[in-house]
């Protein structure tokens, strides 16, 4: 960094709310106002202009998960119409790698908050529950034909014999996920940026 | 007042003679006067004391600086094709991990993609003193900043009008030649003094950017009858290529000085230049390129098949049209140093104007320029299979990487056909997994 350089104020506060290193959160700034093209905030339709998420099966859950409210962790509910830089990065810090110096409750939490995020991807009713169409509707999508024997035996796992199928709670969720550590693996990794020279 | 005028017109007319004498009349002659490399070593030296001076102000110590090249982005992927990396996860026997595999792709993707990535200026690895390139100015030295400010008063008090002068004179001279040349009854005088006015202009043009080209292996030079190809990045390869040989250009008509200087440069030398409503028609390009190389006597064609300007990071797909016509195709890699100046036309950000004074206004065009031996079409290999042979091959020459993307998405959104496709695949691995899935289970209905 510049020797004479003070970090301004909010990004030290966004720095720390979303753990991204202030170099990093730069890079995401300069991305952001590319696909904003300039603008303050951006919406649905600035996704668009990426060629590499034309090709995601499940590029239209992704993009509507940036304008879920629930997961910009404000109280009301619902999909906002468009999404500042702040609001941008607390959607980018569900992906941050976890850091070596994390104890056993800031992991859990990690864990938790990454797997509420795939909770909501699939909960499209906002209902807190995944049904087995709402599992249907991601998983399958559209554009694959949709068979009616199709098991998805991960859904009637858990379920006792005589339990009726209602639909998976968080909590079922989480205990689905339990053992496998998906923390190591939805994350995006930032090169080191610190061996890059330049001057400021 | 009188006195003033008099004055300025000799200090005119002292500053042309001067011109004139240092610089048009070696291009003519085809000299160099070694000024240019010697302002070189003066510039390269004192960035070299620049980058020493920057690295030094930077407080923290440095780790071990690895070569990691900025250009090819900023998030480390992981390039495990979608089969493997979902088998992997199916182990757990768990269908909600393949939105995970997406999911990852998605953000990686919105974080950085190959494509957008491309069509902004390469960020350099070390600030070389000019605003521009500066993303984050921090004052480091007070020695740094005076080098600074003299640096902007040489490049816009002093390079700039010589090099506009320059351009000025390169292109009227230009313009005034070959409509000369174009009076004269078609002989091998004509093509002569046609060779000789274009490569004078040329020569006046690139010294007029300061542009300092090492070309390598120019036994390879593209001869007569043969299609040269090259990658795009600016509107000045066109000129970096032209000074130190002949071509026949291909291109649209265009209006204003552009079509002045293309209607005077087609009666000397058979350039080809098409009408818009003729460049719709692909059959129409084709069958005048075809009757342009048949004749063997014909200077080679200069094509750019990616169709637009990339920034010099990458090679983007290349149009299969100029390489359905036959003949030799004589590859040739471009490859600028960003170090001395962005010769990138980002064309959505900047107009041709100030895309030219910024180029003025640069320290140096400085650039590689790699002749590569001929090619020809193998056997039983279609147009696209040879102008992806080609794309790689110059990718390779030049250092850059190879994107299978057309360049056409700077403005245009990705194709249907290629979205399905791609979703058609994974449908297909997941009925089949799917029913590989439930087999073990046997007490589920199928």
């Amino acid at each position: 960094m510049g020797s004479a350089h003070s970090v301004p104020a909010e990004m030290r506060e966004l720095a720390d709310r979303t753990g991204f290193t202030s170099e990093q959160i730069e890079h995401l700034h300069r991305r952001f106002k590319q696909l904003s093209r300039d603008q303050l905030t951006i919406r649905k339709e600035n996704f668009d202009s990426i060629p590499d998420l034309e090709f995601n099966p499940i590029r239209g859950k992704i993009v509507h998960a940036f304008f879920d409210k629930r997961n910009l962790r404000q109280e009301s509910d619902g999909l906002a119409d468009e999404i500042n830089f702040e609001d941008f990065l607390t959607i980018m810090s569900y992906f941050r790698p976890i850091e070596m110096n994390m104890d056993e409750e800031q992991l859990d939490r990690f864990r938790k908050e990454k797997l509420k995020f795939l909770f909501h991807m699939y909960d499209s009713d906002h209902d807190g529950k995944i049904t087995l169409q709402e599992y249907r509707n991601v998983t399958y999508g559209p554009s694959c034909p949709v068979t009616t024997e199709f098991p998805a035996p991960a859904l009637t796992r858990c379920l006792g014999p005589d339990q009726v199928y209602e639909g998976i709670t968080f909590d079922d969720f989480l205990k689905m996920w339990q053992g496998i550590d998906i923390e190591t693996k939805m994350h995006v990794r930032f090169l080191n940026m610190e061996t890059i020279a330049h001057c400021y | 007042m009188e006195d003033l005028g008099l004055a300025a017109a000799r200090v005119g007319a002292v500053w042309l003679a001067l011109v004139f004498a240092f610089i048009v009349l070696p291009s003519a002659l085809g000299v160099s006067l070694g000024i240019s490399e010697a302002y070189m070593r003066v510039l390269v030296k004192t960035l070299e004391w620049a980058t020493i001076r920057i690295e030094k102000g930077v407080k923290k110590p440095q780790p071990q600086m690895l070569k990691t090249p900025a250009a090819n982005g900023i998030i480390e992927r992981d390039e495990t094709p979608m089969e493997k990396e979902i088998a992997r996860l199916h182990r757990v026997d768990f269908e909600f991990s393949d939105i995970f595999y997406f999911c990852r792709k998605g953000f990686e993707a919105i974080v950085e993609d190959e494509v957008t990535q491309r069509f902004s200026s390469e960020e350099l690895v070390s600030w070389n003193l000019l605003t521009r390139t500066n993303v984050n100015f921090h004052y480091i030295s007070l020695r740094l900043t005076v080098v600074w400010v003299i640096g902007v008063i040489v490049r816009y008090c002093l390079l700039l009008p010589l090099r506009f002068t320059l351009a000025a004179i390169g292109i009227t001279s230009m313009i005034v030649g070959t409509t000369i040349v174009g009076q004269l009854p078609n002989s091998s005088v004509k093509n002569y003094l046609s060779e000789v006015v274009h490569l004078t202009c040329s020569r006046i043009l690139v010294r007029a950017l300061s542009g300092t080209i090492h070309y390598h292996n120019k036994e390879n030079k593209p001869q007569k009858g043969g299609i040269c190809v090259a990658n795009h990045t600016s509107p000045i390869d066109a000129i970096i290529l032209t000074n130190d040989g002949c071509y026949a250009m291909v291109g649209q008509v265009h209006g204003g000085l552009m079509g002045v200087i293309q209607r005077a440069t087609v009666k000397a030398c058979p350039h080809v230049w098409f009408e818009r409503s003729e460049m719709k028609d692909r059959h129409l390009v084709t069958k005048r390129l075809r009757e342009h190389v048949a004749d063997k006597s014909k200077l080679p064609i200069l094509i750019f098949p990616e169709g637009t300007c990339i920034n010099n990071t990458s090679v983007m797909m290349f149009k299969k049209g100029s390489f359905e016509i036959g003949g030799t195709i004589y590859p040739v890699a471009i490859k600028y140093d960003p170090q001395f100046g962005d010769a990138f036309w980002n064309s959505s950000k900047y107009n041709i104007v100030s895309y030219l004074l910024r180029i003025m206004t640069s320290w140096a065009i400085v650039c590689n320029v790699w002749y590569m031996p001929p090619m020809v079409r193998k056997e039983g290999e279609d147009a696209v299979q040879f102008a992806n042979r080609v794309k790689s091959a110059i990718a390779r020459q030049g250092g850059l990487t190879e994107l299978p993307w057309d360049g056409g998405l700077k403005r245009a959104k990705v194709k249907d056909t290629f979205k399905e496709e791609q979703q058609k695949n994974y449908s297909k691995m997941l009925v089949r997994n799917g029913s590989i899935g439930s087999q073990p289970t046997g007490t589920e209905s199928d």
